[in-house]
């Protein structure tokens, strides 16, 4: 497979290992040393560093910023950037900006309402929606021109990805919705975080039917309970998520200075049902503001060493 | 048609306490149909006005008057006494009609007494729901008759997007997900396979984003 | 918003052969009334007579 950017996760994807991702929030801060320690806590365990972009709407240090501060560090960030707060000016020039930095790779997403946020009352953007920014990256990496046709004199080299979400709703136009990712040039995809073992191999059924896992890389979500509490809240409260009965009362029945560990096994052995998944390609680790717990879910799920690409 | 709302009493009472005479004027047309702005709440406007004057003893004239629409000139005609005799003007017509009257009477204040929200329907009677936003550049063809621009809240063109739930929008449990209709009414069609059809980036500069739209017919 | 008591209003459905009843509503309601005493708006009114009469007086 031709590998056509700098991008540590394309590199480790087309030669057929599997890859690691995982994501860290960057502080509510001008001071940038809580982002680049979370960095350094997980650099040798994964191959990529998805910095997050105002996520929930809460207003924190740019992704953009902390994924050059990252790379200042050595590191391999992947910016993250929504269609909520930045119109199709500031988003191709902030793709530029990125490639300026030798940032190797994006994920484009739609955003969370900014009703989720700390500024409720402001404006949001969506000029484009996450397709159209999935295909805006490709066309000024490909075409090497801005979206209104003018020439880029260097074009950005971004490997391109998006996100899916096998459980909202409605369950039926999920898989039609990565083909249509895939259409507009989605080259990889990391999944909302997976709890329901069973209904993401359904999807990835479907996904394998249309043969969509040969034309893009799916790296399912993973992210480990700390207690009953937020498996019980996740279930409750966040749109489009999906938490079995079955992970609340496994996580019920352990005392609770033992849930943490428990939600670490659960999440450990997800990753290893999900490698015999037909079509999965890696893994995409969100263990946010619990960063420290990532290299022994990548260990103990026989996924270290992360290869060397070169 | 064009949605308000009455702004809170006391924030209206703020705005005309000052003067010493006052015309309540109401707009008969779509401000009517929601109950808000109608010559008949024009009148009931002015009764509570003047109840709040009485009890805090200020002296303020206050009349009430309306006519059909406060967006037309001709309608203007039947109340030019009572607007040229005015020292301000509560207007109950939606933001276009305020305009309208302050453009007239260049001299007179003119006041809003109602919050223009939004273009909807009547879905039921006492019940409005936004399903426009005159965005210049209509999609319904391609989306079965539901607008993705007034309908999600992310304005999202090819959706929905992973907060979908049970039909519903992340951001309210009482708000339909505007592409799970758009989905049903795809399907109810048969014309599912228009879904998976990339829909093309926006031309904004139609919207309100290209600043003030006006229109203009050639042959008048 | 204006100061009135809600419990002033009331609105009774009834037709015109319920003479009897109508009697009974005008009674009991006249009665509550009475006992709530006169509006606040009554009052203000007065006020307003009243310095009207006293401006009158000294004019």
């Amino acid at each position: 497979m031709e590998i056509k950017t700098n991008s540590k996760l394309e590199k480790v994807l087309k030669n057929g290992h599997m890859a690691v991702t995982s994501e860290c929030g960057p502080p509510r801060s001008s001071d940038s040393a809580g982002i680049i320690k979370k960095g350094h806590l997980i650099k040798d365990h994964v191959d990529c560093i998805n910095i997050t972009d105002n996520q929930t709407s809460v207003t924190r240090l740019c992704s953009l910023a902390a994924c050059i501060h990252l790379k200042n560090e050595g590191l391999e960030p992947a910016l993250q950037m929504v269609c909520r707060d930045r119109n199709r000016i500031a988003l191709q020039s902030d793709i530029l900006g990125a490639a300026s930095f030798g940032i190797n790779s994006i994920l484009c997403l739609s955003g969370d309402h900014q009703s989720f946020g700390d500024h409720p009352s402001s404006q949001n953007v969506f000029d484009l929606d996450s397709m159209q920014l999935i295909q805006t990256a490709r066309y000024m990496r490909d075409e090497g021109k801005f979206l209104g046709g003018d020439e880029i004199k260097e074009p950005p080299n971004l490997f391109v990805g998006a996100a899916a979400n096998p459980f909202a709703d409605p369950f039926h136009i999920r898989v039609p919705r990565l083909a249509k990712k895939i259409a507009a040039g989605a080259e990889f995809i990391q999944t909302q975080c997976v709890y329901n073992l069973d209904k993401f191999e359904l999807w990835m059924k479907g996904v394998v039917e249309r043969g969509l896992h040969e034309k893009v890389f799916i790296l399912p979500g993973i992210t480990p309970m700390r207690s009953v509490g937020m498996a019980k809240y996740m279930a409750r409260a966040v749109p489009g998520m999906d938490v079995p009965k079955e992970l609340i009362d496994r996580l019920s029945g352990v005392p609770k200075d033992k849930q943490a560990e428990e939600g670490i096994t659960i999440a450990v052995e997800a990753i290893e049902r999900l490698k015999e998944c037909t079509g999965v390609k890696g893994f995409h680790i969100m263990a946010i503001e619990w960063e420290e717990k990532v290299p022994e879910i990548v260990e103990r799920s026989g996924l270290y060493p992360r290869p060397d690409v070169g | 048609m064009i949605i308000g709302e009455q702004k809170p009493f006391d924030e209206i009472w703020e705005m005309v306490k000052d003067h010493k005479q006052l015309l309540v004027f109401g707009c008969n047309t779509c401000v009517a149909v929601c109950h808000q702005g109608g010559n008949k709440e024009a009148e009931i406007l002015a009764s509570l006005l003047r109840m709040r004057a009485t009890q805090e003893e200020i002296d303020i004239d206050i009349i009430n008057g309306g006519i059909e629409r406060q967006c037309e000139h001709p309608f203007f005609e039947s109340a030019k006494d009572l607007l040229d005799k005015s020292e301000a003007v509560l207007s109950l017509a939606c933001g276009i009609g305020v305009q309208f009257v302050a453009e007239k009477y260049m001299n007179t204040p003119v006041y809003p007494a109602l919050n223009t929200t939004f273009l909807g329907d009547v879905k039921a009677d006492g019940l409005y729901t936004e399903k426009c936003q005159a965005c210049g550049d209509c999609v319904l063809g391609v989306t079965g008759g539901v607008c993705p621009v007034s309908r999600c809240c992310k304005r999202i063109f090819n959706g929905p997007c992973g907060g979908s739930s049970n039909g519903k929008c992340e951001i309210s449990k009482d708000l339909d997900c505007a592409w799970q209709l758009v989905v049903d009414r795809l399907e109810a069609l048969g014309k599912m396979d228009d879904y998976e059809k990339l829909a093309p980036v926006k031309d904004w500069s139609k919207d309100r984003a290209g600043g003030p739209r006006s229109f203009k017919l050639e042959d008048f | 918003m204006i100061g009135v008591n809600p419990e002033r209003v009331e609105f009774y459905n009834l037709s015109a052969a319920q003479g009897p009843r109508w009697a009974e509503i005008c009674t009991e309601f006249t009665e509550k009334i009475i006992t709530m005493g006169p509006s606040p708006i009554w009052f203000a009114l007065q006020k307003k007579k009243q310095s009207a009469e006293t401006e009158k007086q000294f004019a």
